[in-house]
Order: C-alpha cells, then sequence, then structure tokens
C-alpha cells in the first residue's frame, strides 16, 4: 500500500483540485521529487527553485513535524499507508 | 476615442480594480483579486485587446502573474511565474516590475533578488535574460529595505534602463543582450564613495517620449551630509545626471511620474528622509513645469496636518486624457486624484489595505 499524500484546499487547484492521493515514494525527499514530476505548480507552491521548502511551509508525516531544515530532515521514511500532510504554519499579518 | 478610465491598485492584500467614466467624478471599486497576498506590480497592456497583468506575491505559496482578458473583472494565473534555473542558486522573492516588450505578446519583468526576465507568449514562460541578471556587478550589489529589487524598466526602442535598489542605473543598447552601470552623477549617502560605479539606491527612473535622452530619476536621497542626490535629470540617456534638487521641501521620495503631454512636467512626493512620511506631517505633490529648474507645491484639497503617509515607488501614476489627472496610493490606504494635473485633490478610496502600486489607463 502506498502512502496518501493530503493538499490543502489552497493548493488543490494545482493537483487536478484533489484532495490526497497515492505516492510511492520512500521517504519525504523523494516524494517531493515526485510531485515536481507530476504536478510542478503543486510543487513550486510548497519549494522554491533552490529546492527549499517555503518559509511558512510545514510538512508532517502521520502526526508529527518534519524538521526539514535538519540535514538529514527530508529522509525521513514514508512507510505504507503513513499520511504525509502539507500544511500552512501558522502565521500572522 | 476613449471610453472609461481604468485603475489597477495593487496592495498588501490583494489587488483591486477602479473603473469610472473619463470625467473622473466617481469610480467603481472591485475586487480584492488574490486576497490576501501583496501585489506589488500591475501593467495594464493597451496593446490590441487591453489585457491587466499583475504579480502575486505570496508569502506562502511563493509568486505567481495574474492575468486578465475582461479589464479586470475576472483574472487567472499565468501558465508559470519568472524562476530562476536550479543551478543559480537564487529564489525568486518578489515581483517588482511588469512591462511591455517590442513584440504584441512579449512581457518583461524585474524581480527580487534583482534580475530580468522576459516572456514571449504573454506572460506563461519567462526566460532569464543573463546580461544583467548574470552581470559581473549582480552578487555585489545588495538589498535596501525593501529588498534587492529590480523595480524600473523603460523601454526606448533598442534602449533600455534598469533602476534598481541598490544596484543603480543600467543601460542596454542592444535590446537587452549586454548592459552597463550608467550613474555618473548619481549620488549615494550610505557608502564612503559619493559617487560610485554602481550600488546606488535608484527608487524609480521615467521618461517621454517626445524629449529622446531625457530622463527623470528619484534617488534615494535625505542625506544632510550629500545634499540634492535624490532628485536627478538626464539629458543624454541617463549617460550622466545632474541635481534638479533645488526648491523641494526634500529630496527623500519614491515615485517619480512625467506629464503625459508635456516633457518639461514633472512631478514628485517628497518625504522625509528619515520618517519617509509627509514633510510637517503635510501631504503634498510638487510639480515642476520647467524641467526642473523650479517646483509648486501643489496640496489644494488634501489634509493640511497630521498626514503621516509614505507614497511607495509605484504608487503614483497620471492618465493620458487632455486635462491628464494624477493618482497616488499610500501606506494607510488612501487613494487619491489631482485633476487637472494637480490642481485639485479629492479622495477616492479612504480605507484600502496599504497601497503598493497604482497603475491607469483609458480603455
Amino acid at each position: 500500500m502506498p502512502a496518501v499524500v493530503h493538499i490543502p484546499g489552497t493548493l488543490q487547484q494545482y493537483c487536478g483540485a484533489c484532495s490526497e492521493f497515492d505516492i510511492k515514494a520512500s521517504n519525504v525527499r523523494k516524494a517531493l521529487g515526485e510531485l515536481e514530476s507530476r504536478f510542478p505548480s503543486l510543487y513550486e507552491s510548497i519549494c522554491d527553485e533552490t529546492g527549499t521548502i517555503r518559509r511558512h511551509i510545514n510538512l508532517f508525516v502521520n502526526s508529527d513535524l518534519v524538521l526539514w531544515r535538519e540535514p538529514t530532515g527530508l529522509d525521513v521514511p514514508l512507510r505504507s499507508g503513513d499520511v504525509l500532510t502539507i500544511w500552512t504554519a501558522v502565521s500572522g499579518g | 476615442m476613449a471610453e472609461r478610465v481604468l485603475l489597477c491598485i495593487g496592495t498588501k492584500k490583494g489587488l483591486f480594480v477602479a473603473e469610472g467614466a473619463k470625467a473622473r467624478k466617481r469610480f467603481e471599486l472591485r475586487g480584492p483579486f488574490s486576497p490576501g497576498v501583496a501585489v506589488y506590480s500591475t501593467l495594464i497592456d493597451e496593446r490590441g485587446s487591453p489585457k491587466i497583468h499583475a504579480s502575486s506575491c505570496h508569502a506562502f505559496f511563493g509568486m505567481k502573474v495574474l492575468t486578465s482578458k475582461d479589464l479586470g473583472n475576472r483574472f487567472k494565473e499565468t501558465k508559470s511565474p519568472p524562476a530562476f534555473p536550479k543551478s543559480d542558486g537564487r529564489a525568486l522573492a518578489n515581483i517588482w516590475s511588469l512591462e511591455t516588450g517590442e513584440n504584441k505578446k512579449e512581457l518583461w519583468c524585474g524581480v527580487e533578488p534583482a534580475a530580468l526576465f522576459r516572456s514571449e507568449d504573454s506572460g506563461d514562460s519567462w526566460q532569464m535574460v543573463s546580461g544583467i541578471s548574470n552581470h559581473e556587478h549582480a552578487r555585489q550589489w545588495h538589498p535596501g529595505n525593501g529588498g534587492l529589487c529590480m523595480h524600473t524598466i523603460v523601454r526606448d526602442g533598442n534602449r533600455i534602463h534598469l533602476g534598481i535598489s541598490t544596484g543603480g542605473h543600467y543601460v542596454s543598447e542592444d535590446g537587452g543582450d549586454t548592459f552597463a552601470a550608467s550613474n555618473v552623477g548619481v549620488g549615494a549617502g550610505f557608502v564612503p564613495d559619493p559617487y560610485p560605479e554602481f550600488g546606488q539606491c535608484v527608487h524609480k527612473i521615467a521618461r517621454h517620449p517626445d524629449a529622446p535622452g531625457r530622463l527623470y530619476m528619484q534617488n534615494h536621497g535625505g542625506w544632510d551630509e550629500r545634499p540634492g542626490i535624490g532628485v536627478l535629470r538626464s539629458d543624454d540617456h541617463g549617460k550622466t545626471w545632474r541635481s534638479i534638487a533645488e526648491g523641494l521641501p526634500s529630496d527623500f521620495g519614491f515615485p517619480i511620474v512625467v506629464h503625459p503631454h508635456d516633457p518639461d512636467v514633472a512631478y514628485v512626493v517628497p518625504l522625509e528622509g528619515m520618517t519617509r512620511t509627509c514633510p510637517g506631517a503635510i501631504p503634498s505633490v510638487w510639480r515642476t513645469e520647467n524641467g526642473g529648474d523650479s517646483w509648486k507645491q501643489l496640496n489644494k484639497g488634501m489634509p493640511k496636518k497630521d498626514s503621516y503617509f509614505t507614497v511607495l515607488r509605484d504608487a503614483m501614476t497620471i492618465d493620458s486624457l487632455k486635462s491628464p489627472a494624477l493618482y497616488f496610493g499610500t501606506t494607510t490606504g488612501q487613494l487619491w486624484i489631482g485633476r487637472d494635473g494637480g490642481e485639485e485633490w479629492d479622495c477616492l478610496f479612504h480605507s484600502l489595505p496599504p497601497i503598493l502600486c497604482v497603475k491607469v489607463a483609458t480603455v
């Protein structure tokens, strides 16, 4: 069983209006690579040109925050049935 | 014959479009489009069927370019925004300027960090212009308070002027293939050398097609030790510049605008250098009618006290009707109109979000 990616409403326009889809990737880094090839505009909304995750985006595997700023943060494994959630961080102003 | 006057108002919380009759008594507002997202640049492309382009500078999801083909009733994202090549190492932080190019579908786009992009398909795809984006000076430019931005693109046939803060004024004589710094007479108050080769904090550049070679510049002034460097004029396509700031209450400001029918008439909004607000808390536009030899204060209808707003670099414009009206937006969300070339002022909208840019066209 693949992992599942959950997409927030504001980004669903970039992936065919779906709120979730299956993904076959062994970790978060590979999942982002898969997103880039399948849904380039979705990927561009999550990561900038250098591959850095945008400042106000958070990723969760199940309920755990992905510490992507850590050198190996994106190497968090994705197992069958895991849920990778893309979420907008708390921001004011 | 133009029938309607169209205003595009980019704000910190989205894009508004205001439409009025030629009399310009009242304007109807629609929007916000891209709600909640800062819009730093708009362009009303009057070639053929009018189109509106706008940058949507999303703090969460990155930059987008929006286009409307129905005079700002609906906007749609273009297929892709400008983006640096992956190998470049830079990432797009903002879109500061959109201008038309030579061909009908050609657009130019100045971004932060300072770089130039060009589209030949109305913004659906973009190519970085290496002549300036990878200029030998580019990695030595540095950001001012607004970021390291390429905010001004002035086209004059094959000659292209760029304004960069802080980078200075650059010119291409070959349609954008190559660029050279051109800042003789453009001062800087924040580095040891008062007249460096490049690195000035240019705020805005304007030209008039009927005055070949003449340019006006609002530069970063407001320096007691280096007075007069804020408002400048060139008569040789930007090769050399001279001060025209005498007579103004401050040489600090952001926008500079030229009258559509008279290249000797230009407008600035002087601000106090330290606070970037109206001198003495009294807002005014100042007009020269002789190319900068003297200036006249225009503020009939504006408050006479207690005004502490800023007018940002792209937040003033002028329409092209026979008796043109000026428009400026404030960081406090007011949109003002100065009818009869700025003789009489009236506040069209009192409570918009902070205004970043204003463009006008007759359609």
